[in-house]
């Protein structure tokens, strides 16, 4: 047998089971042990009985005129008789016999003592050299009933305390773990971004240090996700500032030097480290949108975002390329700004990067949280668009991406269950590309309640 | 205009000091916020460009408690962080404009300009005066359709008229937009620059009130 899973269920029913068990082998024992005390109590009655009619029956016998006369003792007055007795001489004949003795159930007379047969308990003496015997016998049908009774007198009280018992320890448990249970259906109530600590006030002592290390495991584990946050904002930033630095550098070349090999020297310089620059920033990115925190426990609009992105990747890149469209209402999110950040920008980057430069890309934010942006150029076929999101994956070889973007945006997407949808053409036109992602919106209250 | 360059690195803070004085414009250049904060107090600046993270401290910092001074000089932050809650954050802290390296040395020169022109009242970066029509942004000045050439210094000076018309600017106060501090400046290198660009822009194009300074000419 399985015990339950619940320790609640398992202890009441461990208890239950140990108690009635105990209960009822406390009974047997006491049962026994009276029935012992009993059947001494019984035996000294009849052999008392023995004793004390001998010396009558001797005092009678004697006494006869005739010898070998049956005597039947009358009746006094009417009652059952429990202890029945014959006096015999020693050829068996019987001289003196109870009134309701029946003579079938004396055995021959074999020495003074107890003995017993399958219905009666007897008891013999004997008196003048072993000529006058008596025999009392006691039916054991008798004791049995008492001790019956005595049993019953044990059991029945069983049958009405060890129901009452199991309903206490059932509800003893119950009491006892409640604090368990309200600790555990808080642990589950939390939703997956939720890093604070488990309150532990009133939790038992043998689970505090559950709840302790569980907390200091909490604790860990949100310093953790600061120090990935940090360490991809540092490394972004120590890698950063001397590309920066070397990037300008060649810039200046190129507007100081007046020999031409040297200016697309340095122009080819210039190329190369931007490439790397977008190359570190990609992985930065996706180490970022792998690990890390992506939700946090405050809202943020995801417009203001949206219009950053756009506008700086409009301002450094393609100007007038870019259609934003923004709801009138704030859409509240709770995703790391900086997460919708990346995606933003890896989606819009990507549509201008492989969009034609005929038509604008449209950058699409919807009321209930919709990232669409989509760009006009040929249909993709749908292989394509199944590896598309393979890291160092390019649409086209010359496009000149580091092939990481739509892995990126991916990552994020998985990261907060929402599918990125990829879609050529773009629905209800015949050319194009479209990519979206559901956000989560909402405000924070409302989702951790 | 003059201009404070707040950057630690001294690759990219060589290479932005010899754009900004290639624009013709004078800068002064210091790698730390204490150095920072002695300049600004010695000197006004027309614009302070404001890296992050820097050895003393963080410029949000800086940022945050020249606003709390009341101080209205214009600032570009400089970052490598390009993460938007730091973006938000800076303009928040009162940022005016904000530029993630690695940038193009003349996207900052183009940055400098708007911000510039936003502070003078007029971001619209086409200006004429009388016959001439001058595109800030694009540094160019057409007469009659004609382009006339001016050197990056030229072009300081009387962008430094241009956006304070009617104001009487002396000797000493154009000096310091067009030089750095530490800048030996010939005592007529004012009188020569005016000269010159009276010669390209005509006579009438800056006064001189005599002991004074110089003011922009009425169209």
């Amino acid at each position: 047998m399985r015990l339950p899973r619940s320790l609640q269920a398992r202890l009441g029913l461990l208890l239950g089971i140990l108690l009635t068990v105990l209960w009822i082998a406390a009974a047997s024992v006491t049962a026994l042990i009276l029935r012992g005390e009993m059947d001494e109590v019984f035996d000294s009655a009849l052999q008392e009985t023995a004793q004390r009619l001998l010396p009558l029956a001797v005092v009678d016998i004697v006494g006869r005129e005739e010898d070998g006369i049956t005597q039947r003792l009358g009746t006094i007055r009417e009652h059952d008789e429990l202890f029945t007795y014959i006096v015999r001489d020693a050829d068996g004949r019987i001289l003196l016999r109870s009134h309701a003795t029946d003579v079938a159930i004396f055995p021959d007379y074999d020495g003074p003592g107890f003995h017993q047969t399958a219905t009666h308990r007897l008891y013999n003496e004997d008196a003048l050299q072993g000529t006058v015997r008596i025999t009392v016998a006691e039916p054991l049908e008798h004791r049995a009933s008492v001790a019956r009774e005595i049993q019953m007198g044990l059991g029945l009280p069983l049958l009405i305390v060890v129901p009452l018992a199991l309903l206490s320890i059932v509800f003893a448990v119950k009491a006892s773990l409640a604090p368990l249970r309200r600790f555990g259906e808080r642990l589950d109530a939390r939703n997956a971004r939720d890093l604070s600590p488990v309150p532990d006030d009133d939790i038992p002592s043998e689970i505090t240090p559950v709840a302790a290390t569980l907390n200091r495991l909490l604790d860990r584990l949100r310093a953790a996700f600061d120090a990935e946050r940090s360490f991809a904002a540092n490394a972004a930033h120590e890698l950063r500032t001397p590309l920066a630095g070397a990037i300008a550098q060649a810039q200046r070349l190129q507007s100081e030097t007046r020999d031409h090999a040297a200016r697309a020297r340095a122009a080819d310089i210039e190329g190369t480290l931007k490439r790397l620059t977008r190359l570190s920033e990609h992985l930065m990115q996706l180490t970022r949108a792998e690990g890390g925190q992506l939700r946090l426990d405050l809202c943020s609009d995801l417009r203001i975002v949206a219009q950053l992105v756009v506008e700086d990747v409009a301002r450094t890149g393609a100007p007038g390329r870019i259609a934003l469209k923004l709801p009138e209402t704030p859409v509240m999110s709770d995703l790391d700004p900086d997460a919708f950040g990346i995606l933003c920008r890896n989606l819009v980057e990507n549509a201008l990067r492989h969009g034609s430069d005929a038509a604008p890309v449209d950058v699409t934010l919807t009321p209930d949280g919709r990232l669409i942006v989509a760009n006009d150029g040929p249909v993709l076929p749908p292989e394509t668009l199944d590896r598309l999101t393979a890291r160092f994956e390019r649409a086209g070889a010359s496009a000149g991406g580091s092939g990481l973007g739509l892995a990126i945006v991916a990552a994020i997407a998985d990261r907060i269950e929402s599918p990125l949808v990829l879609r050529s053409p773009r629905p209800g036109t015949s050319s194009g590309f479209e990519a979206s992602v559901r956000l989560p919106v909402g405000d924070a209250k409302v989702l951790s309640d | 205009m003059r201009i404070l360059l707040i950057e630690d690195d001294t690759v990219l803070g060589a290479a932005i000091r010899d754009q900004i004085a290639g624009d013709g414009q004078s800068v002064d250049w210091v790698t730390r916020l204490d150095a920072a904060g002695d300049a600004m107090a010695g000197a006004t600046y027309d614009l302070v460009l404001l890296d992050l993270m820097l050895p003393d401290g963080r410029g949000i910092g800086f940022l945050k408690a020249l606003r709390a001074r009341g101080d209205v000089t214009p600032v570009i932050i400089l970052t490598a962080l390009d993460q938007v809650s730091g973006r938000i954050e800076g303009l928040n802290a009162g940022a005016d404009d904000y530029l993630v390296k690695p940038f193009d040395l003349s996207e900052l020169s183009a940055r400098i300009g708007s911000v510039a022109r936003r502070y003078t009242g007029n971001p619209n970066p086409i200006v004429s005066h009388g016959a001439l029509n001058i595109d800030l942004a694009a540094r160019s000045i057409h007469r009659e359709g004609k382009p006339i050439a001016l050197t990056a210094r030229e072009w300081a000076l009387f962008e430094a008229f241009l956006t304070r018309p009617g104001q009487l600017l002396s000797k000493t106060q154009l000096e310091e937009k067009l030089y750095a501090f530490d800048t030996e400046v010939e005592s007529n290198t004012i009188e020569v620059h005016v000269s010159r660009l009276r010669k390209k822009l005509g006579p009438q194009i800056i006064e001189t009130e005599r002991g004074m300074g110089y003011r922009l000419g009425k169209p």
